[in-house]
């Protein structure tokens, strides 16, 4: 109990509680991938695996936000997350130009009702 | 072990040089990318969050460059100041980081070297985060084989220190900032993660995972648990996957 008071403990915490539980999977990756091919169909399942997985933490970040977030309206949450990518698709694919849409609707909002 | 017997081929030009010239390339495409500049912003945000939350900013600092994944970060910092015990934080860590595993198998292949040992692939996985994945993999394949490690690393290299950088800015400009531009930086993850990873959706099946992750993570968010991040990746991924197969197996098979 005393460490948890130490100076030196937040530090420790982010060794064991913070890098060992992430290095692990890059290393296991690293493992899983000796001798497959840079075309085989199991890295395709791979991407795709990756792929919902973070779309999965997009949607959870918009729907059930830490902290200050949840003071903007689900709906002004929603409408800057979903206008944001209207206005990439519109804007000829510009990451840019969508981002700032988003952005610009969450702080309006934020603005209006935090 | 076989790598070292397999016959070191004869590198044509310096290897050296080259290299170097590619690791140059590789930090410039991350200082001159939109993904890059959201990134340092997110991490300002970061810095804000834990000057909010009481955890000292050396912790924080060393937590972008060793956990190097901007959830797990905001999980470990907030499972601190709540003052959850070390097993929870990290067991809450660790699942909420198992999408890193996939994203490296994804990226490793390309970057394999023939000259180098595995350890060299060790450090490259670590570099493996959100923003290094999706540039890189947009780029990579378009960079020369050769050239494919060190552009990697000086991509990722550079988003790295930049972050700590910024990490550092958010935690002394926190309380500077009016509470909604805060509200912006924390909102810029979730935002540039959507619109980066269909920007970088290069078939369709990568869209249908997007789509299918969008869809099923409220489903499985509903049902609970602490896994529903992982069983909307893998069944939303898993179902994209099936598609695609589908698709081309007809597509083989045409007519029957």
């Amino acid at each position: 109990m005393t460490l948890l008071d130490g100076a030196l403990w937040p530090y420790l915490l982010v060794i064991l509680a913070g890098f060992l539980p992430t290095e692990i999977w890059r290393s296991l990756a690293v493992v899983f991938v000796r001798g497959l091919k840079e075309d085989s169909e199991v890295l395709v399942l791979v991407r795709c695996v990756a792929t919902a997985l973070l779309a999965a933490v997009v949607a959870r970040l918009v729907l059930l936000p830490p902290g200050e977030l949840l003071a903007v309206p689900l709906a002004v949450r929603i409408g800057a997350v979903a206008g944001g990518f209207l206005v990439y698709l519109a804007a000829r694919r510009s990451v840019f130009i969508g981002i700032l849409f988003g952005e610009l609707v969450i702080i309006g909002g934020a603005w209006y009702f935090a | 072990m076989s790598e070292s017997a397999a016959s070191p081929p004869v590198p044509a030009g310096d290897p050296h040089a080259s290299g170097g010239r590619w690791a140059l390339r590789g930090s410039r495409a991350a200082l001159k990318s939109v993904q890059g500049v959201v990134l340092f912003a997110s991490f300002v945000g970061f810095g804000g969050l834990i000057r909010d939350i009481g955890f000292p900013l050396g912790a924080a600092v060393l937590s972008t460059l060793l956990v190097w994944a901007l959830p797990a970060q905001v999980l470990l910092a907030g499972g601190y100041a709540a003052g959850n015990a070390a097993p929870v934080i990290a067991l809450a860590v660790g699942l909420s980081s198992v999408r890193l595993f996939p994203m490296a198998a994804a990226i490793l292949p390309y970057l394999r070297s023939s000259r180098r040992g595995i350890g060299v692939q060790f450090l490259a996985a670590h570099f493996v985060a959100v923003t290094a994945w999706i540039e890189g993999m947009r780029r990579l394949p378009n960079v020369a084989v050769e050239g494919r490690l060190p552009f990697f690393f000086g991509l990722s290299a550079t988003l790295v220190l930049s972050s700590m950088i910024a990490t550092a800015m958010g935690f002394y400009l926190a309380g500077l900032l009016p509470r909604a531009l805060a509200i912006g930086l924390l909102f810029l993850t979730p935002l540039s993660f959507l619109i980066q990873l269909s920007h970088n959706a290069r078939d369709l099946v990568d869209r249908l995972a997007l789509a299918f992750g969008l869809a099923l993570a409220p489903l499985f968010a509903a049902i609970g648990g602490r896994l529903d991040l992982l069983w909307t990746g893998l069944v939303g991924g898993g179902a994209a996957w099936a598609v695609h197969r589908f698709m081309r197996r007809r597509r083989k098979g045409g007519g029957q």
